[in-house]
């Protein structure tokens, strides 16, 4: 009996596979299209799926958001690739699997395995702390505490190792002072624990912050863009308190474009290339994404190499930070 | 403040379309929920796209719905054949299956939605007039006190181990070890993921308990043979008088809600864990001589239903309060709050009173309209019980498999069922309770992670649980409850 349910499931599983490997027809999109996204339900999937909607009703077919949260975005990349190049499986590339992960050795692809679609969004990080901490008032308050108790204050970015990991590790060797980083899984229990006195200051992208405007300060935005400081309320930009990080342009903040496997057919690619530049240029679509906190980028699939690579050389020579941090603790306590 | 609130909510709430989505929302959650493998979180996903085209209360209230008899749907499969339709009913079919088994399946059901309806209700009554007040509480739990509450529910698996509680040990241990497959939080390492990017953030939970108990219990079935025979099943009208069984349970039924809206309240704690607490609490004072836990207790029932409502209403406290949501099902109302243009947290009561009422109305209403859908629709449900076999079991392999692969669209995902069927056969073929691998796997990360962040958050080590007054009260309970359950097993040994 126990192996005719084994065999049961074999036959599930072959005919699966093999529905799934029939290529990519003419009349594309003849079927419901996936959009891989790498982390958990939040106001970044909320984003993506205000994209996915529109894209879906340009295309007359729906695109669902398929969030499949795991090392760092590297299992859904992993799991998008591992589906047929035909169209039907897009991904949601976040610069931490496409850039980052390969770069810190956990991934073995480069941005030039995918072929993009359209660029999405981007978010400016911010270090925030407290609305009540008297402990100090703005960025040079905190770095000089930081100074006076080597190692002692508690931060946290959400997981270890992302991008606002790396940059706020870089603002700190900038100013030569460190702080111990505490991993959460999911950035809102960092949030409630900042709240909770339990934590010192952590990252907020816009999402969080419009959330949390009463309870959190922010002290210094993470860009060298001045529209990202209007997101903040006017908090200052990090290079004009005379820290700097190296990271130029998108280089600091979240973005992502959304990608296909780069053997997809090119009329395939074509299609859904159209279809998410029209989504993007919608004023309500863009409405709806600046109020999560969210800015439409704009770039277009041409411009994809030369942004991407100057975010790669900018990441690369800015990913010593991490171990830096390591070490400097070390060396503090 | 609060009056205000609930007055300009009623007014957009209380239109046709609110009222019948939501009522839909209801209906539509209990199917999945009863579907194995099927929660409130993929009937949230699924209806999400339809919510975009409706006015902001209508849509959440609907999806509220859906959150709503989902959480409850998957205690009518774990009562009437042994399978939880979510891994929150994986309690409720403790007492619920055997109460099945003695002719009571009309009862059990019965119990379990009006359970689930007046936890819900006093849960949501917790939520209006106490939302700030437990937001407050919330942010006193960190780390330290997250474990400790972890350890808390470990114990549990003592109290649901009717196998005996070494046995139950032994199985939640291999829960805790199960869960220490995937990406590593704190060093990004793979553990035990052997080169395979399905494992990369460890087995999916669904499958494992679609696995251990819907798997193995059609083998079981299988096993026991008569196919073709035509199960002799009474007909069975479920009527209100669920409500008066309830009332007999009715501080039972309090103290559970309590529980679940607590745990609820707690972003991460999770239901799985309140309906475990509740349940253990509920078997240490029964009502008489008579309730024999694990042999069909209605207490059993009234406890794990009403606290897993409970805890839909307390998991809402932190979403709409903090912007924290308490978990996975809550993050996708939270989105859709976003989605439909709102700012969840402390700036929705600021600035949009009356959608914050709303929600507050769309939630109650769910849970009275669960009530009256739930008893609706038992009878249909309790028809399945005169299914053959020879239908009944392929048809709940197939919704298995469905329910399994929808999760991620991911073979994988199949394979881990099969894997974990054939450990939950091998365990009950043992007379070993397969319920601690649950807890185990889902406390686990809980466990682990909460204590390495409060280690990293320490300045003194491990004294970080003692220094901590809610922590060490925890810790210092546990210790008590400890050597109290062994103490009262060394004396039963001895007096036998």
């Amino acid at each position: 009996m126990i192996k005719k349910l084994l065999s049961a499931a074999a036959m599930f599983g072959l005919v699966a596979s093999m529905s799934a490997s029939q290529p990519a027809l003419a009349d594309f999109p003849e079927r419901n299209i996936q959009n891989i996204f790498p982390w958990g339900p939040g106001s970044a999937m909320a984003v993506s799926q205000i994209i996915a909607e529109a894209m879906g009703e340009e295309l007359d077919v729906n695109i669902s958001v398929v969030s499949t949260p795991g090392a760092a975005g590297v299992k859904a990349f992993k799991t998008a690739m591992n589906k047929p190049a035909d169209g039907y499986t897009l991904i949601d590339g976040y610069v931490a699997p496409l850039v980052l992960q390969p770069l810190l050795g956990n991934a073995d692809w480069t941005h030039k395995d995918f072929i993009p679609l359209h660029a999405a969004t981007a978010n400016a990080f911010a270090i925030v702390s407290r609305r009540d901490e008297t402990r100090w008032k703005d960025l040079d308050g905190l770095i000089d505490y930081m100074k006076k108790n080597p190692g002692k204050l508690r931060y946290s970015t959400g997981s270890r190792g992302n991008l606002p990991h790396m940059v706020l590790a870089k603002v700190m060797q900038s100013a030569d002072v460190v702080a111990r980083n505490v991993p959460y899984n999911k950035n809102g229990d960092a949030i409630k624990d900042l709240h909770g006195g339990v934590l010192d200051f952590m990252f907020h992208n816009p999402g969080h912050y419009k959330a949390n405007k009463e309870k959190s300060k922010p002290l210094a935005v993470l860009s060298d863009n001045a529209d990202a400081s209007a997101i903040y309320d006017g908090a200052p930009l990090v290079g004009d308190l005379g820290y700097d990080i190296g990271l130029k342009g998108l280089s600091p903040t979240g973005w992502n474009w959304w990608l296909v496997r780069k053997d997809t057919p090119p009329e395939v690619v074509a299609k859904l290339r159209d279809a998410m530049a029209k989504t993007l240029a919608r004023d309500d679509v863009r409405q709806k994404i600046l109020n999560v906190g969210f800015v439409p980028t704009g770039y277009t699939s041409d411009q994809y190499d030369d942004v991407i690579s100057k975010v790669r050389d900018d990441l690369s020579s800015a990913i010593d930070a991490l171990q830096w941090e390591k070490d400097k603790l070390k060396s503090v306590r | 403040m609060i009056f205000e609130t609930i007055l300009s909510g009623a007014s957009l709430f209380f239109s046709l379309d609110a009222i019948l989505l939501t009522m839909f929302g209801c209906f539509m959650g209990i199917i999945i929920g009863v579907l194995p493998g099927l929660g409130p979180l993929m009937g949230l996903i699924l209806m999400l796209p339809v919510a975009f085209y409706l006015p902001p209360v209508t849509a959440m209230g609907m999806l509220i719905a859906i959150f709503v008899g989902g959480s409850c749907g998957g205690a009518v499969s774990a009562i009437l054949l042994r399978i939880p339709g979510t891994p929150l009913a994986a309690a409720t079919l403790l007492d619920g299956y055997p109460m099945a088994r003695n002719g009571r399946a009309g009862d059990a059901i019965g119990l379990a939605i009006s359970a689930s309806a007046v936890g819900g209700v006093l849960g949501g009554l917790v939520l209006i007039f106490f939302a700030p007040l437990l937001a407050e509480l919330a942010l006193k739990f960190a780390p330290p006190e997250y474990f400790a509450l972890a350890i808390t529910g470990l114990i549990s698996i003592a109290v649901v181990s009717h196998e005996g509680m070494i046995k139950g040990f032994i199985t939640g241990t291999l829960g805790l070890l199960l869960a220490t497959v995937g990406t590593d939080p704190f060093s990004n390492a793979y553990r035990f993921t052997f080169d395979n990017h399905n494992l990369l953030s460890g087995f999916h939970i669904v499958a494992v308990v679609v696995g251990l108990f819907a798997l193995s219990e059609m083998v079981m079935q299988i096993e026991l043979g008569q196919l073709t025979k035509r199960p002799n099943v009474q007909k069975i009208s479920v009527s209100l008088r669920s409500l008066g069984l309830l009332l007999r349970h009715r501080i039972n039924l309090v103290r559970s809600s309590m529980i679940g809206t607590f745990f609820g309240s707690l972003p991460g704690a999770g239901g799985v864990i309140s309906a475990f607490t509740a349940y253990a609490v509920a078997k240490s004072r029964p009502l008489d001589e008579k309730e024999i836990y694990g042999q069909g207790a209605e207490g059993g029932v009234v406890a794990t239903e009403s606290a897993n409502n409970a805890c839909c209403g307390g998991a809402m406290i932190p979403t709409l309060a903090l912007a924290v949501p308490g978990d996975a099902s809550t993050a996708v109302l939270m989105g859709a709050l976003l989605l439909l243009g709102f700012q969840p947290g402390p700036d929705l009561f600021e600035n949009n009173l009356d959608v914050a009422g709303g929600i507050f109305w769309a939630y109650l209403s769910a849970n009275v309209f669960l009530f009256f859908i739930g008893i609706l629709l038992a009878p249909v449900f309790v028809s399945v019980l005169r299914i053959q076999k020879m239908y009944l079991v392929p048809m709940i392999l197939l919704l298995s498999v469905i329910g399994t692969y929808a999760l991620q669209s991911s073979v994988f995902d199949l394979w881990v069922m099969l894997g974990f069927g054939v450990i939950g056969c091998v365990l009950r073929k043992l007379d070993y309770p397969i319920a601690p691998v649950v807890i185990g796997i889902i406390l686990g990360p809980i466990c682990e992670n909460n204590f390495r962040r409060s280690l990293i958050l320490s300045d003194d080590g491990a004294w970080i649980f003692w220094d901590r007054p809610i922590a060490a009260s925890i810790l210092a309970i546990n210790v008590l409850v400890i050597l109290w359950t062994l103490i009262s097993h060394v004396r039963k040994k001895d007096a036998s």
